[in-house]
């Protein structure tokens, strides 16, 4: 995947380059919101990376212009300033996720891998990993057959594990999309609500779907 | 001094007031003067239009002769006028004390012969053709009439006038002293000195309730001062103490590392203490901006029940986990105008304070009412309580009680909740009733 990278700290620059080279991505570099804009116009890149803080032109009115002239290539927003605001503000100009710096970089290639598949094909009515099967209407799931039980906390845990199925997913991921909590909180939420999800749909299974990447996150693959 | 109080306030007053009353004076002046002049000189034109009348009567009841008795008489008569004249064929005195003068006739006023700069004023007539007769009186005590009014007049104007700067200079003087007693105590503050205050005299003039105000202003700067030194102290200490802890690790693992796996543990440790420094970093960035200015952008309105309800999904579990229970009894949907992301994080702080805080067994209560146009969300436990004496600082930037210093945390939670409360105009309320911990948060509700 070809990624395009806004950003004017070198420092960071060179992070994010290395990290999303060492995942098999392709990176174009770019350090100001003009020149930005024009690489962006220019190529088929499969997610935007943009600073909110760019000399040029700012990280938002790119996006804005982006958005207003048809591009549809996600974008993930990066910022120093850990407002409250910003991240709203970030939304509705168009960008499809927000990572305030600093961040560790498996949640960046994390969030990035998740935006790039966002919306390859029409919503889907069943969702399948292995012999995992989530049906969307009728809100049922069956692992080999067998009807499992959820509560809806759960079911959209792991509807969201399913949509991102064989990508890691970062505990904040989960906080901001499963629960909409957007700050780091002191109890053990994610661990508890996934451990109770594994407990009915992986307990008593030859194979376990749902792996703990230590340090990263979670990803749900059967393999 | 002297120079000074000409440039002070109470003077400019003063002087503005003189200068009215210089020209008020002035004016009063000119229309007693014209005043007295008229009166005066009509005074003399009577007197002058009576002797004529009775030389006329005389004249014509018994002839020149009884003419010229009469103006005798009138001449040595106290009351009448001070000059006769008659005269006959234009250049022939009959009788008078004034040379022959041409015939003027009616109101005339012409040079006085012997005094040089004086006048006369009288009235002339012809009795016959070719005998004309003059009556008339001297200017002179006119004008010493008006020589006098208007020397009174300049003596009590000057006097008024000495009066009203003497006036002003002592209410500039009595000024000048209070407001260099103000300026002395703010440089002195200005020096160093921050617990100089203005001194007040009681008599809750201007110059008090300045001086009170700027006391008053004294002391809320010298309060958040002392809260600022507090927090950057905090922040020194409180900051230090994770960095020294990294530091202490970085330096084990450096002497004592002999595997790759132990550098591993060792830079993940690190790794996730300066995560831990920069997380508190942020949280205290939050508070200051949420503290710092009425960001409203993204009020919008909320339903309090259904984010408690959530709220409850979430943390149901953990706090089953923790072997607490979260007891959320059901409530109508109340509709505050609210920001959902920071009353979010503010009830979440709350419900885990109670969770962390608490030994096995408790039961923490989450409940939403509507009371006296508020809507109350209460988190309350039936855990061990605070200390009566600690609750005031609860809310203080890390704060914490001694109980928990050793669990993980920076005593930020609750400072974030007292300033996102301020921010949506929320009171919150702390009580501790029979053993246990209770904080409520009194939201407004403008309407149904």
């Amino acid at each position: 995947m070809k990624i395009l990278l806004i950003e004017d700290d070198p420092e960071t620059a060179g992070h994010i380059c290395h990290a999303l080279r060492a995942h098999g991505h392709e990176v174009e570099e770019s350090q100001d919101g003009s020149d930005g804009l024009a690489s962006a116009r220019r190529g088929q890149h499969a997610a935007l990376i943009v600073d909110r803080m760019l000399p040029g032109l700012d990280g938002l009115s790119l996006v804005r212009q982006l958005r207003t002239e048809g591009c549809q290539t996600p974008v993930l927003f990066l910022t120093t300033m850990s407002g409250i605001d910003d991240r709203v503000a970030g939304l509705n100009a168009g960008g499809d996720d927000y990572l305030a710096k600093p961040f560790a970089l498996a949640e960046l290639v994390a969030r990035i891998n998740a935006i790039t598949r966002r919306g390859e094909a029409g919503p889907p009515v069943l969702l399948r990993v292995g012999d995992l099967e989530m049906d969307l209407i009728g809100r049922i799931v069956h692992r080999d057959g067998k009807p499992i039980e959820l509560q809806p906390q759960e079911f959209r845990l792991l509807e969201y594990m399913l949509r991102n199925a064989g990508r890691v997913i970062t505990r904040s991921m989960l906080l901001e999309n499963v629960w909409d909590l957007h700050f780091d909180p002191r109890t053990n939420i994610v661990e508890t609500h996934m451990s109770r999800l594994r407990a009915k749909m992986d307990r008593g299974f030859a194979q376990e779907l749902i792996h703990t990447i230590r340090g990263n996150g979670y990803i749900l693959r059967a393999d | 001094m002297r120079i000074r109080i000409l440039h002070t306030e109470g003077f400019r007053i003063a002087a503005i007031f003189v200068a009215i009353f210089a020209v008020s004076a002035a004016a009063l002046a000119i229309t007693t003067l014209a005043v007295v002049d008229q009166e005066l000189r009509s005074q003399i034109v009577q007197f002058a239009n009576a002797d004529i009348g009775s030389i006329k009567d005389g004249y014509r009841t018994q002839g020149e002769r009884e003419a010229l008795e009469i103006v005798g008489q009138r001449m040595a008569s106290p009351g009448a006028s001070d000059f006769f004249l008659l005269q006959k064929n234009g250049s022939e005195r009959l009788a008078g004390n004034l040379p022959p003068m041409p015939a003027w006739t009616g109101t005339i006023e012409f040079p006085h012969p012997d005094a040089a700069g004086r006048s006369v004023l009288g009235v002339g007539t012809f009795l016959a053709p070719g005998l004309y007769a003059f009556a008339g009186s001297d200017l002179h005590a006119t004008q010493m009439a008006r020589r006098r009014i208007l020397r009174t007049l300049f003596w009590i104007f000057a006097g008024a006038l000495g009066l009203a700067l003497l006036g002003g200079v002592i209410v500039s003087r009595s000024f000048l002293n209070r407001t260099d007693e103000i300026v002395t105590t703010c440089r002195a503050i200005m020096a160093g000195n921050l617990a100089s205050r203005i001194s007040v005299r009681g008599t809750e003039d201007e110059l008090d309730r300045l001086s009170e105000t700027i006391n008053a202003m004294l002391d809320r700067i010298a309060a958040l001062m002392s809260n600022l030194k507090q927090i950057t102290n905090d922040i020194a200490h409180d900051l230090r103490t994770p960095v020294t802890h990294l530091r202490h690790r970085l330096e084990r693992a450096r002497d004592q590392s002999s595997k790759i796996e132990d550098y591993d543990l060792a830079l993940e440790t690190a790794i996730a203490a300066s995560d831990d420094i920069l997380a508190l970093f942020s949280a205290l960035l939050r508070i200051a901006q949420i503290e710092g200015g009425a960001r409203r952008a993204n009020f919008a309105p909320l339903d309090l029940s259904s984010l408690l309800t959530r709220l409850g999904d979430v943390f149901g579990p953990v706090a089953e986990d923790a072997r607490h229970h979260l007891c959320l009894p059901p409530s109508d949907p109340i509709i505050i105008q609210g920001d959902r992301e920071l009353l979010t994080q503010s009830f979440s702080n709350l419900i885990e304070n109670a969770i962390l805080h608490t030994p096995a067994g408790t039961i923490v209560t989450v409940s939403l009412a509507h009371r006296d146009r508020e809507a109350v969300v209460t988190i309350s436990d039936d855990g061990p309580g605070v200390p009566p004496d600690e609750i005031p600082k609860l809310f203080q930037r890390f704060y914490r009680l001694e109980a928990s210093r050793t669990r993980p945390g920076y005593g930020l939670g609750l400072a974030l909740v007292a300033a996102v409360a301020e921010l949506h105009s929320a009171r919150a309320v702390i009580a501790t009733v029979s053993g246990g911990f209770s904080i409520s948060l009194h939201f407004p509700v403008h309407q149904e």
